[in-house]
């Protein structure tokens, strides 16, 4: 079996990283086309509080089990030629990045195709949890659409 | 039979724990679980989860066996 790769990380994604992930890829040059999608917490306002932060939890196991699904049938259904997911555990604050997808390809289509699919399938299926935080300390739970 | 259960986000803030041990007859299905649990934890009524088995989602009609890793999972917020 393959070696699996690591999805979560401490606390928010920074562009730095996203950054660097990026240069790693002007090696690969059967490459033509990168599409990357970037999910940041928004400071949502609900019932006259609003959301300071996201504290992410994950029944951890399942979900690198899910992570590791979703990319074989991704790869299954597109022809991609890499795949990289990033979920952040922990307090992401409001305008902070708490997912990175980054799929690249020879051309532009398949990447646009299967980057919606990897994210809707990955909100839908992983078993992350989100604690949404507000100023006054109190919480409220994060329900996907 | 005793078995272990693992709570998440708003299931573990009903039930104030991550995990604990809950007995139950052997050949007990995940909804003879539920309605256990649901008798224990009054809130737990009014929340929506899901119950993975070995990190698979179940259905209620699922037999239990006390090897197996029971969690119960709210509404996913990934992303």
């Amino acid at each position: 079996m393959k070696k699996r790769k690591t999805v979560f990380v401490e606390g928010p994604i920074s562009p730095s990283f996203i950054a660097n992930s990026i240069e790693k890829h002007q090696t690969k040059t059967t490459i033509g086309a990168h599409d990357i999608f970037l999910g940041q917490v928004r400071a949502d306002e609900i019932e006259g509080k609003v959301v300071q932060a996201i504290d992410y939890t994950a029944y951890q196991e399942m979900a690198e089990n899910k992570f590791h699904e979703i990319r074989e049938a991704t790869f299954d259904k597109f022809d991609l030629t890499c795949m990289h997911i990033y979920h952040s555990l922990g307090k992401v604050k409001a305008g902070e990045i708490c997912l990175f997808v980054f799929v690249s390809a020879p051309h532009r289509k398949v990447t646009f195709q299967a980057l919606e699919y990897l994210v809707d399938t990955i909100k839908k299926e992983v078993p992350i949890f989100g604690k949404e935080i507000f100023e006054d300390e109190t919480h409220t739970w994060k329900v996907n659409n | 039979m005793e078995l272990k259960i693992l709570y998440f986000g708003m299931i573990a803030e009903a039930t104030n724990c991550n995990e604990e041990e809950i007995s139950l007859q052997s050949g007990s299905t995940v909804e003879q679980l539920i309605h256990k649990l649901n008798n224990k934890y009054d809130k737990l009524k009014d929340l929506s989860f899901n119950i993975a088995i070995d990190k698979e989602i179940s259905d209620h009609s699922t037999l239990l066996n006390a090897s197996s890793e029971i969690a119960l999972l709210p509404p996913f917020a990934g992303g």
